[in-house]
């Protein structure tokens, strides 16, 4: 995972307007969309408290790209869906990862108001849960499924 | 065209001054702002960390709430109605600012600013919601009421029904928000401190930059300016030594140009192997104590001129950077040689060189002091040339200054060494004998009349004047300088009255004379104003027809205290003081005034002339022609009964006052004045100017009359001036016939009129008239026979 945050307003206004202009032009039918040589661009963004993404995607190598609205800190994790309920942590809380493995997920940590970061996953055929792991975030609704077809 | 102005010099340390100021105000500048910043980012820290503190205890005290809900539910004692005011309180107090309430337990008191960061406001009011969700879902709890109804704010959507699920859910967004809201707090807390450290280190690194760069600049003005004294120095006419211990330590380049040679050559001792001897004392006692102020010495350069240089002495050995005497030195070797010329010219006669008259009073002076302590006698010769002004009048000053310099030449070849020869003025010199008595002064008056027996050749011509000597002697005290000079004037005069080129000794009778003579001039001015002249008329005679041909008007003088006063008398003094002009106006109107009456009453013969006398200074006056057309006019005479005998010298006059007199003269002539040279023959007559004058007559100086009888000489001038005039068609005129002899000879040698005291006496005008009617003998008539 690569941060983005420094310098942070200049570069972070920057990358918001490109994918905002990315987003108009592409939103009908290019979203997911290739982005570079690592894969697709797939852009999403985070808020208090739920995940704006794209319902389904195409499987294969895909760049996500994640920007928080804020204005509380979040993060993304990505997991396959094999139940209506991920299972809880002890405190009742939190997800608990642990017990998503061996699948374990794939996650964009800690991003603040406004920041945007990305990471390289390839997803395969299947259905898939994004989630906020932070304490309460699960619980208070920030969870959208996801499917890769 | 524009014309740049010149940069203007600053010195050295005025510019430093400047430097060093610059460099302490930026450093001043760079501390206040950096001292500024750091309060205010100290201040704002402190601020921050009590926001981020109770920032923090938000989530504790949303903890708590859910622990004392839950506590209560239980029918335990708890109150979470006021925790759930201290949240939302302190909520409120993080995001708009004022006093933070307290806790228990907690006795710190704070006073938060409103948070003005935006992303910090954002999670504030989210945390507002927060606490509002929570303590509606704990309330309604508490009350029993269905939590599952209450409508959330901050866009959680929470699913599960179970009420302590829900308190706990939302407590944890509520934590979860303060720690982020204390992150982002604390976040800019360090960005502020980060940014101060930036401007901190930026303004190190400028004041550093600037400090370094006015240093450069510093050191440039400074090397600038040591470049221009040292051009200054090095360029500069004024010549610069330093010494030291050890003797000459610097010199400037200016000193070897003045040497002579290279300025090495002066370094150590070698500078005073150039100096004068004579001021070596005052130099080397200047170097050793830099005193006195200025110094003038001569050195001698390697051209084997003595230079004479002004110097400044300046005591820098209590100076680290110099360590030494400066001398400042001028070359004010032309300066000196001005002075000494300027001093040569105030006491010495610019013509001849001889003292003037300021050194000769001077010298007699001292000479005076001399004698009144040893008693030694001195002489003083007064010296008057002879004829000298003839000279100046017919050939001009130039000749005049020449002859005066030969003369002044001759002189020196007859006095001693320690004499005192000066010219006080014209052509009158003077002769300071110290130890001399008369008959020193004597023998020396001798030979300087002898040193004028030779002619003198000015100007192709041989030119002869002659030298009389005044002499006064005196021992002893109590002599007086100007009485001295006065004896010796008076001796002088007396030796020109007693007939020139000769020499008399002052004695106490000659004052008196002297006194007469200031008298007459005195009352020769009152004369003219009474009306105490008048006219006489001698008789001019043909000496073939024996008739009256002429007279000439001669002024007369008859004093109330003098009685009748004969003209060679009063007529030197009347030419000397300017008289003479007014005598002669006075002359002429009476002339004319005379002849007309005579023409009037009929006892003009044909062709009689009545001849004025003009003096040369009336002729050179100017004026001439109109004062006479003025008269014929006034009295109605015919011009051609009117003659102007005027000197040679007045004719043969140069530059300008000799042209006009002679287009004068012209124009008289031809408006029919007659024209007689007088005196002929004892002048510098130019045979040519007299051909081209217009000349009637002339009249044979009374002085060769005089010997006509046994001098050949006489007699051969007086045939060649009778021959001469004839042979330019002019009429002879024979003065002075005092004897029968004279008579006939002159009619022998070809003079064609004659008069004198033979002939006929001068007489008054009535006389005139009653000899011109025939009313008496006609004069001379017997003598004119002989």
């Amino acid at each position: 995972m690569r941060r983005l945050s420094q310098p942070r307003l200049h570069v972070g206004a920057l990358l918001v307007a490109v994918a905002v202009l990315g987003v108009v032009l592409g939103a009908s039918t290019a979203w997911p969309r290739s982005g570079g040589s690592n894969g697709r661009l797939v852009y999403m963004t985070v808020e208090d408290f739920k995940i704006n993404a794209p319902a389904s995607i195409r499987p294969g190598r895909l760049r996500l790209q994640l920007h928080n609205l804020g204005p509380d800190s979040h993060e993304l994790l990505i997991a396959p869906l094999r139940a209506a309920r991920l299972p809880l942590r002890r405190d009742g809380l939190t997800v608990d990862e642990d017990a998503l493995e061996p699948l374990h997920p794939v996650e964009i940590e800690a991003v603040e108001e406004g920041d945007t970061e990305e990471t390289d996953v390839d997803l395969r055929r299947g259905r898939y849960v994004l989630f906020c792991n932070m304490a309460g975030h699960y619980l208070g609704g920030m969870h959208r499924t996801l499917v890769v077809r | 065209m524009t014309l740049r102005r010149g940069v203007r010099f600053r010195p050295l340390e005025t510019r430093g001054r400047r430097a060093v100021a610059a460099i302490l105000a930026t450093f001043a500048l760079v501390s206040v702002v950096s001292i500024v910043l750091s309060i205010k980012a100290t201040g704002r820290s402190k601020h921050q960390a009590a926001v981020v503190q109770v920032a923090a205890r938000q989530r504790t005290l949303a903890e708590r709430y859910v622990g004392e809900v839950l506590l209560a539910r239980s029918g335990q004692r708890a109150d979470p109605a006021t925790t759930a005011r201290l949240l939302a309180e302190s909520a409120k107090v993080l995001l708009d600012g004022g006093d933070v309430p307290g806790v228990n337990g907690d006795d710190d008191e704070a006073r938060l600013p409103a948070t003005s960061a935006k992303t910090a406001r954002l999670q504030l009011l989210q945390e507002q919601r927060l606490v509002r969700d929570l303590t509606a879902v704990g309330s309604a709890y508490l009350a029993g009421r269905p939590v599952s109804g209450i409508r959330l704010t901050a866009d959680e959507w929470i699913e599960t029904p179970d009420p302590v699920q829900r308190l706990r859910i939302l407590a944890a967004l509520t934590s979860n928000v303060s720690l982020d809201a204390a992150r982002t707090i604390a976040d800019r807390a360090d960005r502020n401190v980060g940014e101060l450290v930036t401007i901190q280190v930026g303004l190190g690194i400028g004041g550093f930059v600037a400090s370094f760069l006015l240093a450069l600049a510093l050191i440039a003005a400074t090397r600038r300016q040591t470049a221009h004294f040292r051009s200054l120095v090095t360029s500069s006419t004024d010549l610069v030594l330093v010494f030291g211990d050890e003797g000459c330590r610097y010199v400037s380049e200016s000193v070897g140009e003045v040497a002579g040679c290279p300025p090495a050559e002066m370094l150590g001792r070698g500078f005073e192997r150039f100096v004068a001897p004579d001021d070596l004392p005052s130099v080397r006692a200047a170097i050793e104590h830099g005193a006195p102020a200025q110094v003038l010495l001569r050195v001698l350069n390697k051209f084997g001129e003595w230079r004479n240089l002004e110097a400044h002495v300046t005591d820098l050995r209590g100076d680290r950077q110099v360590r030494g005497v400066v001398l400042n030195a001028r070359d004010v070797t032309e300066r000196v040689r001005l002075e000494d010329e300027l001093t040569r010219q105030a006491f010495h006669d610019g013509l001849t060189g001889l003292a003037n008259r300021a050194l000769f009073r001077d010298r007699l002076d001292h000479a005076l002091q001399q004698s009144g302590r040893q008693l030694v006698s001195l002489a003083v010769l007064l010296v008057d040339l002879d004829g000298f002004k003839q000279v100046n009048d017919s050939l001009g000053h130039d000749c005049g200054d020449q002859l005066l310099e030969v003369v002044a030449a001759r002189f020196m070849t007859v006095t001693r060494p320690g004499d005192t020869l000066a010219r006080l003025g014209g052509d009158e010199f003077a002769l300071l004998l110290e130890g001399a008595n008369e008959l020193t002064a004597t023998a020396v008056a001798r030979r300087l009349i002898a040193t004028m027996a030779s002619p003198i050749e000015i100007a192709g011509r041989s030119l002869r004047v002659g030298a009389s000597v005044g002499i006064v002697t005196h021992t002893g005290a109590g002599g007086d300088s100007d009485a001295l000079i006065r004896d010796a004037d008076l001796a002088m005069y007396a030796a020109k009255e007693a007939g020139r080129g000769r020499y008399e000794v002052f004695h106490h009778e000659m004052a008196r004379e002297l006194g007469e003579l200031l008298g007459l001039e005195h009352e020769l001015h009152l004369g003219l104003e009474r009306g105490e002249f008048e006219v006489y008329y001698q008789p001019l005679v043909d000496l073939e027809t024996r008739g009256l041909v002429g007279a000439e008007a001669l002024v007369r003088w008859r004093s109330p205290t003098r009685d009748l006063v004969p003209a060679e008398r009063f007529i030197a003094v009347a030419e000397a003081t300017g008289l003479i002009v007014e005598l002669g106006e006075f002359v002429l109107a009476d002339a004319c005034r005379h002849t007309a009456e005579w023409g009037r009453a009929g006892a003009l013969p044909d062709g009689f002339v009545t001849w004025v006398n003009i003096s040369g200074r009336q002729v050179s006056a100017g004026g001439l022609e109109q004062l006479v057309r003025q008269e014929l006019t006034r009295s109605g005479l015919a011009p051609a009964r009117l003659g102007l005998e005027v000197t040679e010298t007045a004719v043969v006059l140069e530059g300008t006052g000799g042209d006009r007199a002679r287009t004068e003269l012209k124009n008289l002539h031809a408006f029919g004045v007659r024209i007689a040279i007088d005196d002929f023959g004892t002048g510098f007559s130019s045979l040519g100017h007299l051909r081209r004058f217009p000349v009637d007559v002339l009249k044979v100086d009374r002085s060769f009359i005089q010997g006509v009888e046994h001098d050949a000489k006489d007699v051969a001038i007086t045939a060649n001036l009778a021959s001469l005039a004839h042979a330019l068609g002019l009429v002879a005129i024979a003065e002075g016939i005092e004897s029968p002899g004279q008579l006939r000879t002159v009619r022998e040698l070809g003079c064609d009129h004659a008069q004198g005291f033979l002939l006929a006496h001068p007489m008054p005008a009535h006389e005139l008239r009653r000899l011109l009617r025939g009313s008496v003998a006609e004069p001379g008539a017997a003598a004119a026979s002989a």
